[in-house]
């Protein structure tokens, strides 16, 4: 399989508080980690990370702080939060639940009806 | 607050608070990004202007994404609000012609609903100031026998005291009749109005005095009734409002009566006509006094006089009072040895006093909302035209990333935005014309004088902006954010298409302007011709050149009722010797003042059961009366100076022909009441008056001579009825000064022509037909407006298209007829929608309708014609322009 897939609706959130749950991070860092993580597979329009970055921040499970990035220069870096920490596992839990019951279904043989 | 909602919260002040901060570290954010990446993409061997365009294409719209930011945050709400404000301002700053249009005439529409609707808060909904007034019922009793005359009557003394004992539907029960006395002592004497009931009417009602007390429970029994309790108005005008009036006496015919309270200023007393007929209290009240009544002196069936008001237990219905009410009533019927079937009606007072105005109301509401409606489709209209020019700007704003809801948003905003701006103008002109309208209003609208603009008719007025706006603006935002952006960029593609669509819209918008205008002015147009029908009836007098003058002697220098025909007849000798007058004659009650004086007429020598016998409107009057009225003498003769000593009387026609059928009355006799009283002889037939009001039925009437003892008449009030040779007014001074010659005591009540008489009896009418009217005049002028503007843009949009047919050889008289035709479609369809509505709204109208039907041909027919006309007038004007077209010219207009 060598065509990116196209991120499913809703995961995108996931996946934001996953990569930035292994640490503090600026909005191009997340890209890059959700890249590497999933050995780029994924295809991410860059831009729509930062709408999703803000209402995360917005709903407090992530924070962001100024500070300095690798090249030197100033970048707004994101933290995952308690109430975020909590979240992610909520999350997780929920989709590991449902990629079964799918996998289930899906992997179903005609004779085990 | 927990932790997340403690950084929303956060997020959200400081998204507000510190805006602009937010707004450069967004920048800085987003910079960094695209940097960071084409850095990335420079070192992996990318040339510079290649990478850095990569970065951007990769991101994506970077405007797009920041709204998006925006919206995430949650400062979205209030910040884009404050954008879209500053948007619209500028906007409509662009257009300011279009803007000072749609301003004023929102002003007018929503100044008119909002004034009409603080007469309909004032009238219909703010409930009476009594406690529970819906418990609050009037009582009233009826005779079955009688119906056919008087269908119900006010209580009577011992009816009420036995309800009170017996009955348990009802906390209590209180009643109360009407009572003028002349007030003499600090000042000039004056007669007063005012009531006297039993101790408990204030408990009834729940009303509490703002000084003082209310009445105790043994004052109204007579000897111990000498209190009195003053409404707040009498005791501001009179007394200045004096605190220390409480506990002092005051003079009331003569005699001292403590003032022991004053009612607060919001108290009101039901008026006459809302106690049922015959109860007669004065629409300005100044004081109540305890009952102070003998029952004994009282007959078991007799002096139905007073209104009788009870307050329902809670839990108890009407119907179930009611049952037990009319138990008791026929065990009264029993012990008076009547064989009749007496019983209680029940009207619920609220409706009562406000009953009889509410379908008028309702409809100059419904009047005035049509013409809103109507303003707000011109502005629609407006709106749909500048279409064309926000098409391109909103693509621009679409193709900049903004969403489809937020230029929705952003279209609403400006239109809230227009109609409160019109709204704050025309909240500010309701207050100058309610002033008016108040004015100018019938005095006996209830509670008229309660209008004013508190806060539920604010409320209501910012409501009505707002909704207007919504009205209005909703359409052309619709249509706007219906258009693909790439569509509306193309320039050129869009003015054909979108011009076609909107032309659609608002073709509908000028139908139902039409509609709506022709409803009002055919519901104006019956309102008129009742109106006229109204003024035009028959009054059975004349009314034109007389003068009235209404007296009230006071009864402690008139005890006796020979001293009052004493003063009658030396007034009438000195108005009699005035240049001048050509007849002037006495009456007790003026037509239009009401019923009084009924009694039952028993043909002499015929045996007829008292309950049988038809009931007349006794009338007192001095010899000349008919002729200064008016009144046609039909057969016998009028009273001469001769008569003075006999029992002899006048009769109405109706009554002659109700009592005498086919006989020639005069001369025959009758009792007045029972058989046990004198006989009065009848020499004279008069033609039959509308007394009550110019929409009802002649009463029967006799008209007896002031000063027959016969006829125990003593009312202290009477009117001089004065037939001028001239100008009438020019007499007023005069007849003042031969009334003040006689005695300077006597209060002149009211000194008026007899036309004015009439016209206050149909003012109520009057003010519904003229504000309808207005209305309608108004909607018609709207209407025209947008029609004339729908079309005239059409033209104006459509030059190149006719340019080119007339260059292709259309005759300059085709394409007139073509845009006529085009203009004049929506306008009929709406006409007859309009004249379809109205016969369903006729029905709703019909009470106060006279003398025409609400499908009245004529009318319809008229209002067709002029609504024909101005839209004629309004479509030619602009299919004329279009005739000035040069081909040429309007080919290279594009």
């Amino acid at each position: 399989m060598n065509k990116a897939l196209d991120l499913l609706q809703g995961t995108l959130d996931m996946l934001i508080l996953k990569a930035v749950s292994l640490g503090p991070l600026h909005g191009y860092g997340v890209l890059l980690r959700i890249q590497q993580i999933s050995k780029d597979r994924l295809e991410i329009q860059q831009g729509s990370l930062y709408p999703a970055l803000y209402r995360l921040e917005h709903q407090g499970w992530i924070t962001s702080e100024w500070g300095e990035s690798e090249n030197n220069r100033k970048a707004k870096f994101y933290r995952l939060t308690a109430a975020g920490k909590r979240r992610l596992q909520a999350e997780s839990q929920k989709w590991n639940q449902m990629t079964d019951v799918i996998a289930g279904i899906l992997g179903t043989k005609p004779e085990e009806v | 607050m927990t932790r997340t909602r403690w950084a929303r919260f956060r997020s959200w002040v400081n998204a507000t608070r510190r805006r602009s901060q937010m707004e450069s570290e967004m920048d800085a954010e987003l910079r960094f990004h695209m940097e960071t990446y084409s850095d990335e993409l420079i070192r992996s061997g990318v040339p510079r202007e290649e990478a850095v365009r990569r970065a951007a294409l990769e991101f994506g719209g970077a405007e797009k994404i920041k709204e998006e930011c925006r919206d995430a945050r949650g400062a979205d709400l209030l910040e884009s609000f404050l954008q879209d404000v500053h948007y619209g301002v500028r906007t409509l700053r662009k257009a300011p012609t279009f803007a000072t249009i749609a301003i004023l005439t929102l002003a007018l529409g929503i100044g008119a609903t909002t004034a009409m609707f603080s007469i309909v808060n004032a009238v219909l909904l703010r409930p009476l100031a009594y406690r529970q007034p819906d418990k609050l019922y009037v009582i009233r009793e009826g005779i079955a026998e009688m119906a056919q005359f008087y269908p119900s009557f006010p209580a009577n003394l011992n009816g009420f005291l036995r309800w009170q004992s017996q009955c348990h539907s009802f906390e209590q029960i209180a009643i109360v009749e009407p009572l003028e006395k002349i007030l003499t002592g600090a000042g000039e004497s004056q007669e007063i109005h005012g009531g006297r009931g039993s101790a408990n009417l204030f408990e009834v009602l729940g009303a509490q005095p703002q000084l003082g007390r209310t009445f105790l429970a043994d004052e109204d029994r007579p000897g111990s009734d000498h209190v009195v309790i003053l409404t707040d108005s009498f005791w501001r005008d009179r007394f200045h409002a004096d605190p220390s009036l409480i506990g002092r006496s005051i003079t009331l015919d003569g005699e001292a009566d403590v003032v022991v309270g004053i009612l607060p200023p919001t108290f009101r007393f039901p008026k006459a006509a809302q106690l049922g007929p015959l109860t007669d209290f004065g629409s300005q009240l100044d004081f109540f006094k305890p009952l102070g009544l003998d029952p004994a002196k009282f007959s078991l069936l007799g002096e139905f006089d007073y209104a009788a008001i009870g307050r329902l237990k809670p839990g108890v219905s009407p119907q179930q009072a009611l049952a037990e009410l009319n138990i008791i009533q026929a065990q009264i019927a029993k012990d008076a040895k009547e064989n009749i079937d007496l019983h209680a009606e029940l009207w619920p007072l609220e409706t009562q006093v406000v009953g009889p105005a509410r379908r008028g109301l309702l409809l100059l509401l419904s009047g005035v909302a049509a013409m809103l409606l109507i303003v707000c489709a011109n502005l629609a209209s407006l709106l749909l035209a500048r279409i064309p020019n926000r098409l391109r700007e909103s693509a621009i704003r679409t193709a900049l990333g903004a969403s489809r809801s937020r230029l929705v948003r952003q279209m609403l905003t400006e239109s809230i935005l227009l109609s409160l701006l019109g709204g704050s103008l025309g909240i500010g002109l309701a207050y100058l014309s309610l002033h008016q309208l108040v004015r100018w209003g019938p005095a006996d609208l209830p509670r008229l004088d309660e209008v004013r603009l508190d806060a539920r008719v604010l409320g209501f007025a910012f409501l009505l902006s707002t909704m207007t706006a919504i009205v209005f603006g909703a359409l052309p935002a619709w249509r706007v954010t219906r258009t693909e952006p790439h569509d509306a960029l193309k320039s050129g593609a869009i003015t054909a298409t979108e011009n076609r669509r909107t032309r659609r819209l608002r073709e509908s918008l000028i139908g139902f302007e039409v509609a709506a205008c022709t409803l009002l002015l055919i519901v104006a147009g019956l309102l008129t011709v009742s109106f006229v029908r109204l003024l035009a009836v028959d009054k059975g007098f004349s009314a034109e050149r007389t003068l009235t003058v209404d007296v009230t002697l006071p009864r402690q220098s008139y005890p006796k009722a020979a001293q009052e025909q004493t003063f009658y007849d030396s007034v009438l000798r000195e108005v009699q010797r005035l240049p001048g007058v050509s007849h002037a004659g006495w009456i007790n009650k003026l037509p239009f003042q009401g019923q009084e004086e009924v009694n039952s007429i028993q043909a002499s020598g015929r045996v007829t059961d008292a309950l049988h016998a038809p009931l007349a409107n006794f009338r007192f009057i001095t010899p000349d009366y008919f002729q200064a009225a008016g009144i046609p003498l039909r057969q016998g003769r009028f009273t001469a100076e001769s008569d003075a000593q006999r029992h002899v009387a006048l009769i109405s026609q109706s009554l002659a022909d109700k009592v005498w059928p086919g006989e020639n009355p005069v001369g025959k006799q009758f009792h007045q009441g029972g058989d046990d009283r004198p006989l009065t002889e009848v020499i004279g037939v008069v033609g039959d008056i509308r007394s009550v009001a110019l929409d009802q039925p002649p009463l029967l009437m006799v008209y007896a001579q002031s000063g027959d003892v016969a006829n125990d008449w003593s009312g202290w009030h009477a009117s001089l009825v004065v037939r001028s040779t001239s100008e009438p007014l020019a007499l007023a001074s005069a007849l003042r000064g031969a009334v003040r010659s006689v005695d300077s005591t006597v209060p002149i009540v009211h000194l008026r022509q007899m036309t004015e008489v009439v016209t206050e009896s149909v003012s109520i009418r009057r003010f519904q037909m003229s504000l309808v009217a207005l209305f309608a005049v108004l909607a018609l002028a709207l209407a025209a407006i947008g029609t004339y503007g729908v079309l005239a843009y059409s033209v104006e949009q459509r030059r190149p298209e006719l340019g080119l047919r007339r260059a292709l050889g259309a005759q300059v008289s085709d394409l007139r007829w073509m845009i006529l035709r085009q203009g004049m479609a929506p306008v009929a369809i709406g006409l007859l929608c309009g004249v379809a509505a109205s016969l369903v709204a006729g029905s709703l109208i019909r009470s106060l309708l006279f003398g025409v039907t609400a499908s009245d041909p004529l009318t319809i027919a008229s209002v067709a014609v002029v609504v024909l006309a101005i839209a004629l007038l309004a479509c030619y004007l602009p299919a004329r322009r279009s005739m000035s077209v040069d081909p040429m010219v309007a080919l290279r207009y594009e």
